[in-house]
């Protein structure tokens, strides 16, 4: 047999393979099946690389539905783990009986708070438990982490885990929470867990020189990421001591960092895989359940999966914090911002997660992109009985551009001005100085503001 | 009556950590072919960074987008990374790859200075070859350098970098000092219309314009410019988690927390402006929060442009949007002065 046949037979087998419905699309077609000639170079293979509308080498798995997100991997024995949560916002656990659950057939494993070596965990401050040991903080606590050869089994556990809680005063209103006689979150410490202050020239020389005060309170909900994929997770402790986590995540030097804490193990003994992250918007930057699936799988010889389900979503994961923005401008009557006090209240949860990181954005922000001599923010973030606030796309932003955003407009009307001048009046020059006093370089808001507005067709109407 | 506004929303947004180091390291290894792999310890969260830095890695090596594979994601194979983060990984984890890419860069230059008969000061990278600076012709593949440097010479084309960008501390006090190296600056504006007999609010088109310096990849910076402003729709109208008297959340499914559909999408325009910051990758900053951030304040002032209500507390949903119509309408007329 000749080069040429066996090449013509195996393009014709190639094509039997693509007319077989029970087998899968091979990865590449072959050419015969779609003889369509490509009418645009493909980016990919251009050089110059940078600039080049390139697609991702991972839409056309995307594209066949052959990516494998964790909850598509199963290892040889896995087990699959459920958390029983809490469902009360304050309160100090006085008893766990999880023997009913144990003595389940097909339960293989239960872990509580007191066995995890070092229970505590947290970007800033380690505040947040991994399993609730003796207080619960809010309502979505994990309390226990049951592992049963299958989902089913591991829900029924969960409803035979008897907790014996003592239901404690609790707060669920930031400003409620900053006042003294507030029951405390984390007591002994007060609730108010973090502030920041940037304070440039004199906000009350300012106000004194303006010819117009504005006043204005905005404040926004509590958002969640909604992430397509929940958190998710597999833990797989081999005989030889080392820990693999597969985890949904988006820093795996930090997480492999709070494993090695957690579990007390050192950095070497861990190995953290980050598999293709099915949504992330800030909300899977730490761990959550990977500590208590790992002692898990230890206690097992097991590889054991958790899926967080829709609803632990809501109530055991990181979401936006709600803002309370109180802003006071002073202006001139052409519209020129002289001077600008903001005070920023975060309704932070119940532990502080990302809040420091989003306090210090939210501050620094809050003024907008303009020209103020005078300004004063204060920020605090607050201690609540309720669901985490963390990460999220913005850090903050979102809420205070809303804010200052709907001031402008409203000193705009207030004024008679166009609500575009207003802003190509006071926005940022190359070179302007921040409210922190940085010298800003590669300044382009004016340039945005006019692109947008030739976009949109943006006419006067001062 | 349906009634139509335009509202203007218009912001920063930093780059990176807050004063905090956030340093990433990355190394680039050049095959013997001349195509690379890169190694890095961010992950793809969907948002097409191993795209982009692969395009940042070709085009330090001057070969293209597909000759890269970026490895990603391992804590036993990558080095360290401050991970998918505050707008973070184009800039600082481009900047390491581009660092590493130019250190394996230098040692194929090494390597095709004697081949070529100059020094290596006189080469560049460009068009999967090696050649001396204006004399192109002049010449041999990036391939057959990265060979004869592996096999020949016994130098293989590795490079490894790290890059943390450059802060000042803020003073605890004041809040002055310089807490992020680089910002980028975007406007969105929205036109709505707004039934002032329901007070259903619908978006109509949002005009985006966003900085990201150089743009690495144009189609994905519109691609996170659509998705941002779907999340923006959510916060301006629909999202909102709601508890109980006793703090637990009643809304917990996506039956009752209602979030934005394709069918509640606006009419998107996109415009990049152009921008160079030459502290980035190819004059690269970043673009994926910012473009969630500008949305909600568009689409509400827009609300009070088409109707003269101003919604103070998000999500302007339309049983507040109607009350506050009601109560506009309650009120006495303010005679003009």
């Amino acid at each position: 047999m000749d080069d040429k046949t066996e090449v013509l037979e195996r393009e014709q087998l190639d094509i039997e393979i693509l007319r077989d419905v029970n087998l899968r699309l091979p990865a590449v077609a072959p050419r015969e099946a779609f003889p369509a000639v490509p009418l645009t170079v493909d980016a990919r293979l251009q050089t110059r690389a940078v600039g080049q509308r390139a697609t991702r080498p991972d839409c056309r798995m995307h594209g066949l539905g052959q990516t494998k997100y964790i909850d598509d991997i199963k290892l040889p024995g896995m087990l699959y783990a459920r958390i029983k949560r809490a469902g009360i916002s304050s309160a100090r656990i006085k008893r766990i009986d999880t023997s009913a659950a144990e003595a389940m057939p097909g339960v293989m494993a239960v872990v509580i708070g007191k066995e995890i070596p070092v229970n505590s965990f947290g970007p800033t401050f380690q505040d947040q438990p991994v399993l609730a040991a003796d207080r619960v903080f809010h309502a979505g606590d994990g309390v226990a982490a049951v592992a049963a050869v299958t989902e089913q089994i591991a829900n029924e556990a969960l409803e035979r885990i008897v907790v014996e809680y003592e239901p404690l005063p609790a707060v669920f209103d930031p400003v409620e929470a900053m006042r003294d006689d507030a029951p405390k979150v984390h007591a002994p410490n007060s609730n108010i867990y973090a502030t920041k202050v940037v304070r440039k020239g004199d906000v009350e020389k300012g106000f004194a020189e303006s010819d117009h005060i504005f006043e204005g309170r905005f404040s926004t909900q509590m958002i969640e990421h909604v992430s397509l994929e929940p958190h998710a997770a597999i833990a797989d402790w081999d005989a030889t001591g080392r820990l693999t986590i597969y985890a949904t995540i988006g820093r795996i030097t930090l997480a492999r960092a709070d494993m090695a804490r957690t579990l007390k193990l050192p950095m070497s003994r861990i190995r953290l895989i980050g598999t293709t992250v099915g949504g992330n918007f800030g909300g899977k930057n730490e761990i959550s359940q990977e500590p208590a699936l790992a002692l898990l799988s230890k206690k097992t010889g097991r590889p054991v999966k958790g899926v967080f389900t829709r609803s632990e979503e809501f109530t055991s994961s990181t979401t936006r914090h709600p803002i309370i923005m109180d802003y006071k401008s002073g202006v001139t009557k052409e519209g020129r911002i002289v001077a600008r006090q903001i005070r920023l209240v975060l309704d932070g949860g119940a532990y502080c997660s990302w809040s420091a990181t989003t306090l210090g954005k939210a501050c620094i922000l809050s003024p907008g992109p303009y020209k103020i001599d005078n300004v004063l923010t204060e920020a605090f973030v607050v201690y609540t009985n309720k669901t985490m606030t963390g990460a999220m796309r913005g850090f903050g932003a979102p809420q205070v551009c809303f804010a200052y955003e709907s001031h402008m407009d409203d000193i705009a009307k207030g004024l008679g001005k166009d609500q575009l001048e207003i802003r190509l009046l006071n926005a940022f020059d190359e070179g302007s100085s921040s409210p922190t006093g940085q010298v800003l370089h590669s300044v382009v808001v004016k340039e945005t503001l006019n692109k947008a507005a030739a976009r949109f067709g943006w006419e006067s109407q001062s | 009556m349906k009634r139509r506004g335009r509202g203007i929303g218009c912001m920063w947004y930093p780059i990176g950590f807050t004063v905090d180091a956030n340093p990433s390291a990355a190394t680039v290894k050049v095959n013997e072919d001349g195509t690379a792999t890169v190694l890095t310890g961010t992950v793809e969260t969907g948002q097409g960074a191993l795209t982009v830095l692969g395009q940042i890695a070709a085009e330090a090596l001057g070969i293209a987008t597909d000759d890269v594979h970026v490895v990603s994601g391992d804590t036993d194979v990558t080095p360290m990374d401050t991970g998918a983060i505050a707008s973070r990984t184009t800039y600082v984890t481009g900047n390491a790859i581009y660092l590493a890419a130019e250190a394996a860069k230098a040692i194929l230059f090494e390597a095709a200075a004697p081949m070529l008969g100059v020094k290596p000061s006189q080469l560049e990278a460009k068009d999967r070859r090696i050649q001396v600076k204006n004399f192109p012709q002049r010449a041999v593949t990036i391939g057959e350098v990265a060979f004869r440097s592996q096999v020949v010479l016994g130098q293989p084309a590795i490079g490894s970098a790290t890059w943390n960008p450059p802060t000042v501390a803020m003073d605890p006090e004041t809040g002055q000092g310089k807490p992020f190296a680089t910002y980028v600056y975007a406007t969105q504006i929205a036109e709505v219309d707004v039934d002032d007999e329901t007070g259903e609010v619908e978006v109509l088109r949002i005009c985006a314009a966003h900085d990201c310096g150089t743009a690495i990849n144009p189609m994905l910076v519109e691609g996170q410019v659509e998705g941002g402003i779907s999340m923006g729709v959510g916060m301006a109208l629909q999202e909102e988690m709601l508890f109980d008297a006793n703090g637990r959340i009643v809304n917990p499914s996506l039956t009752n927390y209602i979030m934005p559909t394709s069918l509640d999408m606006p009419e998107i325009h996109v415009d990049i402006v152009q921008g160079f910051d030459p502290t980035g990758p190819f004059g690269a900053k970043g673009v994926g929060e910012p473009t969630a951030v500008p949305t909600a304040a568009a689409i509400l002032n827009a609300i009070h442009d088409a109707v003269g209500v101003r919604i103070t507390a998000l999500p302007a949903t339309a049983e507040k949007v109607l009350a506050a119509i009601k109560a506009k309408k309650r009120a006495p007329k303010q005679i003009p002065t």
